[in-house]
């Protein structure tokens, strides 16, 4: 395939100092939302995909979202939303700071739903509004659309993408 | 806001818009990819309730 033997060799003209370059862009485009194509120079298509993931965080914090919490009896499945919530960079520690009061990012023990420790008190009723499913949505969406970002700022720095 | 199809049409606005944004580089490619995702998200779901309104439970 002709194509893909292009590709390659364009990755072996990265030369380190480039790759240690790309590895700090796509690190900025982790912490900021859109940032690692504006530093690209795909500033168009930057600043659209930030106004998209930045909305649908503040979508998804307007509407009680669920800020994951790691639960030791699903460790799995709780750990993967942890995962997509953490998708938005630095952005999802200031949204438990404002929501739990401290960035706190897994249940101390089993969750106990007649608990009385502040976090649970605050997950659960998170949980219980009319419109926590959809806060939930559109808060992981915006976490893996990031992570889909970060793919294709690699893919660009690498030169395998324009 | 507690219009479920509301967030439906939000939400399929806001992924179709950024897979054609990521997907394709001309405006007209963007347009029309974007256009595919938001009816196939916004009318399959439509069309599986028009399917299961005789089936409430």
């Amino acid at each position: 395939m002709p194509e893909r033997k292009a590709h390659d060799a364009s990755d072996e003209t990265l030369g380190r100092s480039e790759l240690g370059r790309l590895a700090a862009i796509v690190a900025a485009a982790w912490a900021v939302p859109g940032l690692g194509h504006i530093l690209l120079g795909r500033v168009q298509r930057g600043l659209l995909f930030a106004m998209l993931i930045w909305g649908s965080f503040a979508l998804g914090l307007a509407h009680e979202g669920r800020l994951a919490l790691r639960d030791p009896r699903q460790p799995v499945l709780s750990s993967l939303q942890v995962v997509a919530n953490l998708g938005v960079g630095p952005a999802d520690v200031a949204a438990r700071i404002g929501v739990y009061g401290k960035p706190v990012y897994r249940f101390q023990g089993a969750p106990d739903w007649r608990s009385e420790d502040r976090v649970e008190r605050i997950f659960r009723e998170r949980a219980r509004s009319g419109v926590s499913i959809y806060g939930t949505a559109y808060l992981w969406t915006a976490g893996l659309m990031n992570l889909l970002l970060l793919f294709d700022v690699w893919d660009i720095g690498k030169r395998r993408k324009d | 806001m507690r219009s479920h199809f509301l967030h439906m049409v939000i939400y399929a606005t806001i992924v179709s818009t950024f897979f054609a944004t990521m997907f394709r580089d001309t405006p007209k490619g963007r347009l029309r990819l974007g256009g595919i995702l938001w009816l196939a998200m916004v009318g399959g779901a439509l069309a599986l309730a028009y399917v299961m309104y005789p089936f409430p439970r």
